[in-house]
């Protein structure tokens, strides 16, 4: 018999009946040599694993984080409110003390997915992690400072965007390094919004990063910075396209890399994103994470291939690593030194492209940095599938002005847009105005 | 006519049926020997034994044998690879890891070493193991492994048993101990049949017999004997298939098998009884054996009744008889004896026993045993509120599922057991639900022994890129033609299942159901390589025509 050291929740949702299209990377087949293998391994057996349903998140729960373009219906399907409720259900199981953490194996994924939604890029529609976040911060106000350590092969873009310019949410992602791989962003000096520096942290490494250039950045970066943030929750968002089999990527991490990653991250959430060798990386990568989360030994979980030897690293790839992780802890440490933006409003140009859907965006972002808040913010966005609306968001802990600021936006949204949107994080409201 | 026979832990029940109708019962204390007992209450039922056609044993042996560990050393030769380490998973000495990996597609990628199976079957053998279980971690994708070690030892073992021939299920952790325990068995039931048979035939019962499993189907002896482990805790099986045979009404039917000691809990939709997904547990341990999800509540008729810290306790044990019948301590039926809905025994020891907790609390009698059933039945609903919610907490893989979740919601209650038509009414007020006490309440677990139809599950496994086709159950593994579609693959599976009537134990009242079927497209890049083709197939547990459609 095998006791797990610490009680852990299993949200599996495969959606065996969606895809994107039959031989899209997303696609029906994705998590069934997963399932195979957790049965097989007998993960659900263990005295203190414990599999749990998910549930379904509601359009208030997608409008807490994101302005969707025109509404909540017309950009997700029923797959995207289950994957996103399914991580909604983790986190209540964490912090209601059903189980110590939880992991949310659910697909679709949504870390690309931005504030403003009109379509779906890199295969995400909405923000599963961010709708969690915005739930449990709604729901239990003792649950002030969030961490979500991105360890999907891919930049969490969307991810970023969402939290840009919040204090109280520290997104680090890992990733292979933006001038390799899509989306081509999340480099060292994307450091978070004017009032919110040093609060996303990016490590691009290079291709074929193995075991041991992971390993060091999440001893020697992440580790200390969440030892300083001391968050009150920690979120893997676990993508597992970083391993040497993955078809779309370059890297060279392991199975057991990932599992000993969560051992020494210890999150209380775990949320799948990326990872497409559904058969040669994911079997593996997940029995591991579920593992190491449960306090059980993993040392024994390996890919039937596994050479590690033919994948090391470079020695001048791990002093690269090496390099970077101490400027970025050294400029970490150094966050409050930067002198921001000196004028009360701070403005953002940015086009945006949806892959998955092929739309491009133009966004003017107008945040006012304020002192004694995070800042309200407007966002003037265009896509060329014919939209163009005007999304006002007022922070959680908003002052007086920016709300009143957030407000004068709203109102003043003329028919120059198609509707304007207002998200109020305080008073939990969203509205919007067809104009 | 058809006999059925429920050899429990504390009576040996029989019942004969002739047509539909039920002709004769019996009833005997269950001795030490269980071929004595059947013999005693086959003796007992007073019928023309030479016409029975059918006999049908439900009997502890094999559970009471695990529970007990009375069997003989066992031995367990194991293959696994990458993963969990199999050997938090050994249980005795006798469990030896040798090298072999396969992966969940069932591809060999280190291969079985011959000198490493004859070392460990050599050990095994001076040892004086006589039986062997043979495991190997995915083998219901490739039995390959299994089929391999089999051969190079079966010449030197009496008992040996597969794997990937208990069901086609994926856990192998349960695969090793429900091979473990089968092979354990093997001897005991074959002993236990060749005497039963012996006993029969002197008292001129010539029939073939037939064993209740967990699932509350039924099957042949010639399959019991080599899949043994199939018939661990038939009896609440049987009390189950009892209600379906006494049920008037294809309602969701929540039922309650209220003993001496314990309620056993269970549920019928549409008529049929709910399976425990994963297979069942004996011994504590968890195994792949199909049994109905049942729950035992330590809530019974012969409960103790006990105060602690100045509240009324019911359970969960018993400690003897109720008072009226000569024990010593007060119980829900003497509680029963003194509000007069219980006639027998002597009404004065139950009087004096619920008088004495009376006295300690300060209340009435009355009160006092009005409270003592009040509180088992209430204990016996929080367990069912328990159980309902577990049934309904099962995950579910799709979209669809999710949003049309099949809820399930009692709409009646059968009460069956001794004291079943004493609590009817309380029962009634407490769940606020009709409640059923059916005729012949009391043997209907023998009757469900006696009207159970045979049953099995097969799995099978088209994978077109591999191009192969596995059903492990019944040790296919052959190469697939050229085109195979989802429905060819349940087409054959149905054959196959009719076909193998004999090896699977089953007789020719069979219906075939589709479990599950799933099929997915396998794509290597971005162009569709192959199909993943899965279907579960059943001969569906239920009651044989005879009894007509009551």
């Amino acid at each position: 018999m095998i006791q797990a050291k610490r009680k852990t929740g299993l949200i599996f949702f495969p959606a065996y009946d969606w895809e994107i299209t039959p031989t899209h990377p997303e696609r029906q087949e994705r998590l069934l040599y997963t399932q195979d293998q957790v049965l097989e391994e007998g993960l659900l057996d263990i005295e203190g694993i414990h599999e749990f349903k998910a549930g379904l998140a509601s359009d208030e729960d997608v409008n807490r984080v994101h302005f969707c373009v025109p509404d909540v219906a017309s950009r997700i399907t029923h797959s995207h409110s289950i994957s996103a409720g399914g991580c909604i259900e983790a986190a209540r199981l964490v912090l209601e003390g059903n189980v110590e953490r939880a992991f949310a194996l659910v697909r679709p994924p949504g870390h690309h997915a931005m504030r403003v939604v009109h379509g779906a890029r890199g295969f995400c529609n909405i923000n599963i992690e961010a709708i969690m976040v915005e739930w449990v911060r709604k729901n239990y106000s003792h649950i002030k400072k969030i961490a979500i350590v991105d360890t999907d092969c891919h930049h969490g873009d969307g991810s970023q965007d969402i939290f840009w310019h919040d204090p109280n949410v520290l997104y680090i992602s890992i990733h292979q390094d933006g001038r390799t791989l899509y989306p081509g962003t999340g480099f060292p000096d994307e450091f978070g919004g004017p009032g919110a520096l040093g609060m996303t942290v990016n490590v691009p490494l290079p291709p074929r990063t193995s075991d041991r250039g992971f390993l060091y950045t999440v001893e020697n970066l992440i580790l200390p910075v969440l030892d300083e943030f001391k968050p009150d929750l920690v979120i893997n968002s676990a993508g597992q396209d970083n391993h040497y089999s993955d078809p779309i990527t370059h890297m060279a991490f392991t199975a057991g890399g990932y599992a000993r990653l969560n051992e020494l991250l210890a999150p209380d959430l775990c949320v799948l994103e990326g990872g497409y060798s559904i058969e040669s990386a994911l079997p593996y990568i997940n029995t591991g994470i579920i593992l190491a989360l449960a306090g059980v030994d993993y040392s024994y979980v390996r890919e039937p291939d596994l050479d590690p030897d033919q994948i090391r690293e470079d020695p001048k790839v791990l002093d690269y690593i090496q390099e970077l992780c101490d400027a970025l802890l050294d400029a970490w440490r150094r966050r409050d030194e930067v002198v921001s933006s000196p004028n009360e409003f701070a403005e953002r140009q940015r086009s945006i492209y949806y892959d998955t859907d092929g739309i491009s965006e133009t966004q003017n972002e107008t945040l006012r940095f304020c002192p004694d808040c995070p800042g309200a913010f407007k966002i003037d966005t265009q896509a060329s599938s014919g939209y163009r609306v005007l999304c006002v968001h007022i922070p959680r802990g908003a002052c007086d002005t920016c709300r009143r600021q957030g407000h004068d936006w709203f109102d003043s949204a003329n028919g120059r847009f198609y509707a304007a949107y207002l998200q109020d994080m305080d008073k939990d409201g969203y509205q919007i105005n067809i104009l | 006519m058809i006999l059925g026979i429920d050899i429990g832990g504390t009576h040996t029940d029989a019942v004969c049926v002739k047509n539909n109708v039920i002709v004769a019962t019996a009833k005997v204390i269950t001795g030490a020997d269980l071929v004595d007992s059947i013999s005693g209450v086959v003796r007992g039922l007073g019928v023309e034994h030479g016409l029975l056609k059918r006999v049908v044993l439900s009997t502890t042996l094999s559970t009471n044998a695990i529970i007990e560990k009375k069997y003989t050393a066992t031995g367990m030769i194991v293959s696994a690879g990458p993963g969990i380490d199999p050997r938090n998973y050994f249980l005795t000495d006798d469990f030896h890891l040798i090298d072999g990996a396969i992966d969940h597609r069932g591809r060999e990628y280190i291969p079985v070493r011959k000198d490493q199976v004859l070392e460990v079957a050599d050990n095994l053998k001076k040892n004086g193991v006589d039986g062997v279980g043979v495991v190997s971690k995915f083998c219901v994708r490739n039995p390959a492994h299994e089929k391999k070690i089999h051969s190079l030892i079966i010449d030197n073992f009496k008992y040996v048993s597969m794997g990937h021939r208990m069901s086609g299920t994926l856990n192998f952790p349960r695969r090793l101990h429900t091979t473990y325990f089968n092979t354990a068995v093997m001897p005991i039931q074959e002993r236990f049949v060749y005497s039963v048979k012996q006993a029969l035939a002197e008292l001129g019962i010539k029939t073939s017999i037939l064993f209740l499993k967990a699932d509350g189907g039924t099957y042949l002896s010639s399959a019991a004997d080599r899949l043994p482990v199939e018939t661990i805790l038939s009896g609440p099986a049987a009390s189950m298939m009892g209600a379906v045979a006494l049920r008037k009404n294809t309602h969701t039917t929540l039922v309650l098998d209220i003993g001496g000691t314990t309620t056993d809990i269970g549920i019928l939709i549409d008529g049929v009884p709910v399976l425990e997904p994963k297979g069942i547990s004996v011994g504590g341990l968890k195994t792949l054996v199909r049994g109905l999800k049942m729950l035992s509540v330590g809530a019974g008729g012969d409960s103790h009744v006990f105060i602690t810290n100045g509240n009324l306790c019911v359970g969960p044990h018993r400690h003897g008889p109720p008072a009226a019948m000569g024990g010593t301590q007060p119980t829900p039926m003497d509680a029963l004896r003194v509000l007069g809905e219980f006639e027998q025994g002597d009404l004065n020891r139950s009087r004096e026993s619920i008088a004495g907790l009376a006295r300690e609390l300060g209340q009435d009698s009355k009160d006092v045993a009005s409270a003592i059933v009040t509180k088992m039945v209430d204990t016996i609903q929080k367990a069912c509120d328990g159980f309902i919610g577990e049934v309904n907490s099962n995950p579910v893989y799709t979209i669809h599922e999710m949003l049309h979740p099949d809820v399930v919601r009692p709409e009646e209650i059968m009460v069956i057991g001794g004291p079943a038509k004493n609590l009817q009414s309380y029962i009634e007020k407490a769940f606020g639900m009709k409640c059923v006490v059916p005729e012949h309440s009391e043997v209907a677990n023998a009757l469900g022994a006696a009207l159970a139809r045979t049953t099995a599950q097969i799995t099978l496994l088209a994978d077109t890129q591999l191009k192969k086709l596995l059903c492990p159950e019944l040790d296919i593994d052959m190469e697939l033609p050229g085109r195979y579609t989802l429905n060819d693959l349940i087409s054959f599976g149905t054959d196959a299942l009719r076909k193998n009537t004999t090896y699977l134990g089953l007789t020719d009242e069979i219906e075939i159901d589709v479990v599950e079927q799933q099929s997915f497209n396998m794509v290597k890049g971005f162009s569709t390589t192959g199909k993943n083709m899965r279907v579960k197939l059943q001969s569906r547990p239920g009651i044989i025509s005879l009894w007509g459609n009551k």
